[in-house]
């Protein structure tokens, strides 16, 4: 779901929703949000020299072999990952300083149709790309069989997960 | 008349540039942030259009009739009380005393009519992008009133009772203030005709639109299987409120799922067509059904295995009654899987079956149904979202006379239109 409307840099005490397919980059330390990952998987870039920060949330693993990718860059991990990287460049990161962290990919189903799990494919592609662009993982928390709502301060870099158990809230 | 998902999927993604283009001139006209909710193509029966309408609320309306490249009306719709509120919104900065307004005279009617214009403008204008075309828009009119009868007067496209119409449902809503409003878009029959043949894959049969009437057939044989397994198993009596057939992004499905804990039983389904059956409650209602079922189980029924299990039972009955429905409306075998349970947040529990569905299509017919029970918490959702090219074969293979003539038990959608 999109917002019209915000500008950026306008203080703002709700945190951005960063639905999913999309994703949202942010120089001026907004909180992004993303609410219920089950299989998909969110990817927090982040340049602590420059604070500039970013967050995607995305479906499905390989945007490279889909013929729709023009629409939507954020549906994919190999898409996503790259579009953020440039649009955080443009806003002032350095490439070489960005660093990851990544969430979801949880398998709550055991279907027979979803083979080794929708989950695992999603994390792993994204770990794929992140190599293949250098970018290191300093943070992860993957699989498993519950959801998670990522929240992302991109004034510090703190990837905050909450889980639907009691107990569940994590900082990364 | 051919209807294939590329060409629909053409029309979706005219919905969603329209609500866009729509939200973001919202915005800019009353400063107002603007959220564009879910986006939907609905294939929706004349009645059901009526029970939206009849809400208990007073809606008004600016409809205008479009033509040259594209044949057809466009409405949108408001609360009456949410068109106030944009009124109040925009006049708020010239009128010192507007908020004392609560009647349409002269000046909140010509203020809405000029919101609506600007509004049908912005989707208009979407549409056009999309098909590439040049839309010729008429002067507005204004429509107030409590039933659909003035929304749908000297109407050619509005379906009657039983006819199956496709319709662009948006839903825009302001950020923190109580405005939101439908759009809906009623297409005339050829020119949608030229647009779908035109957008058609070459590589793509696509369905017949006089099959239609088999999803139609289809959700409903379902949903009357799953109100009385439901009833049978529980002792509720529960009926059959909603029950639509929406053509969305995949992508739209988790969006429309409220962030809340939810208890759900999900199962893939194999034959024709195959694809995925999942029963959503609330916890609330998850909880009174445990309840009626199994009167000794604890207060936190689903922290151990006795809760879980009399839920997938009941998803069990509720999927063999549904996915029965279906097979004998496609005379067609359909199989499911075991139950699998999951309880969590939100999105989470349905976003693994919109993965791995996208794996092969951008879009997803979802047969949407709601049951109720009278005077007890149970609230149902069921998402059926059966594999695309399945879906096509099993109803292109559909004998429509066949159709009309098979057998319902009881019939649910009289309760619902009579009311």
């Amino acid at each position: 779901m999109r917002t019209y409307g915000s500008e950026p840099g306008t203080p703002t005490t709700e945190p951005v929703q960063v639905g999913i397919s999309e994703f949202v980059v942010s120089d001026q330390g907004l909180t992004l949000k993303a609410y219920g990952l089950g299989s998909c998987v969110a990817v927090a870039l982040f340049d602590p020299d420059a604070t500039v920060g970013a967050l995607a949330h995305v479906m499905l693993p390989n945007g490279d072999e889909n013929d729709s990718v023009d629409l939507k860059p954020g549906k994919f991990a190999d898409t996503a990952i790259r579009a953020m990287l440039r649009r955080m460049v443009e806003e002032g990161a350095d490439y070489t300083s960005v660093e990851a962290k990544i969430a979801g990919g949880s398998d709550m189903f055991q279907f027979e149709s979803f083979g080794d799990g929708v989950g695992r494919r999603n994390v792993q592609a994204a770990k794929d790309e992140l190599e293949k662009l250098g970018v290191p993982i300093v943070a992860e928390d993957v699989g498993g069989g519950r959801g998670r709502t990522v929240e992302f301060d991109t004034a510090t870099g703190v990837l905050t997960i909450r889980t639907a158990s009691d107990d569940g809230v994590e900082e990364l | 008349m051919k209807l294939d998902v590329n060409a629909l999927g053409t029309f979706y993604r005219m919905a969603r540039e329209g609500a866009g283009i729509a939200a973001g001139r919202l915005t800019r006209m009353t400063g107002v942030d603007t959220r564009v909710g879910v986006t939907k193509l609905n294939f929706m029966r004349g009645s059901e259009i009526r029970s939206d309408f009849e809400d208990g609320r007073e809606k008004v309306g600016v409809r205008v009739e479009l033509s040259n490249g594209f044949d057809g009306h466009a409405m949108i719709v408001f609360d009456r009380e949410g068109a106030l509120n944009v009124v109040r919104t925009l006049m708020a900065e010239s009128e010192s005393e507007s908020d004392e307004f609560d009647e349409f005279d002269e000046m909140t009617r010509s203020a809405v009519t000029e919101l609506g214009q600007i509004m049908n403008n912005g989707f208009i204008d979407g549409w056009a992008d999309v098909l590439g075309t040049v839309i010729d828009i008429s002067t507005p009119d204004f429509i107030e009133g409590t039933t659909v009868d003035p929304f749908f007067e000297d109407l050619d496209e509005a379906p009657d009772e039983d006819d199956l119409a496709l319709l662009f449902q948006s839903r825009i809503e302001a950020v923190d203030t109580e405005i939101g409003f439908s759009h809906y878009l009623f297409p005339d029959h050829d020119s949608m005709a030229r647009i779908l043949e035109r957008q058609r894959a070459d590589d793509h049969e696509g369905i017949e639109y006089d099959k239609l009437a088999g999803f139609d057939r289809m959700a409903k044989q379902g949903a009357q299987e799953v109100a009385s397994a439901a009833t049978t198993m529980t002792g509720i009596e529960t009926t059959v409120n909603i029950r639509r057939l929406n053509f969305v992004s995949l992508e739209a499905i988790p969006e429309e799922i409220p962030p809340e804990m939810l208890v759900g039983v999900a199962f893939e389904f194999d034959g024709t067509p195959s694809g995925y059956l999942l029963f959503l409650f609330d916890e609330a209602s998850a909880e009174e059904i445990v309840d009626a079922m199994v009167p000794t189980a604890p207060d936190e029924p689903f922290e151990d295995e006795m809760g879980k299990s009399a839920i997938k039972e009941l998803g069990n009955i509720m999927a063999s009654g549904f996915l029965d429905g279906w097979a004998n409306v496609l005379d067609t075998t359909i199989d499911h899987s075991t139950p699998e349970f999951v309880r969590d947040i939100g999105s989470a529990v349905i976003d693994p079956v919109v993965i791995q569905l996208g794996e092969n299509q951008e879009f997803a017919f979802v047969f949407d149904t709601e049951i109720q029970a009278e005077g007890r918490e149970f609230d149902c959702d069921i998402y059926a979202i059966p594999d695309e090219d399945d879906l096509e074969r099993a109803l292109n293979d559909l004998d429509v006379e066949r159709v009309d003539e098979t057998p319902t038990t009881a019939d649910f959608t009289d309760i619902e239109e009579d009311s």
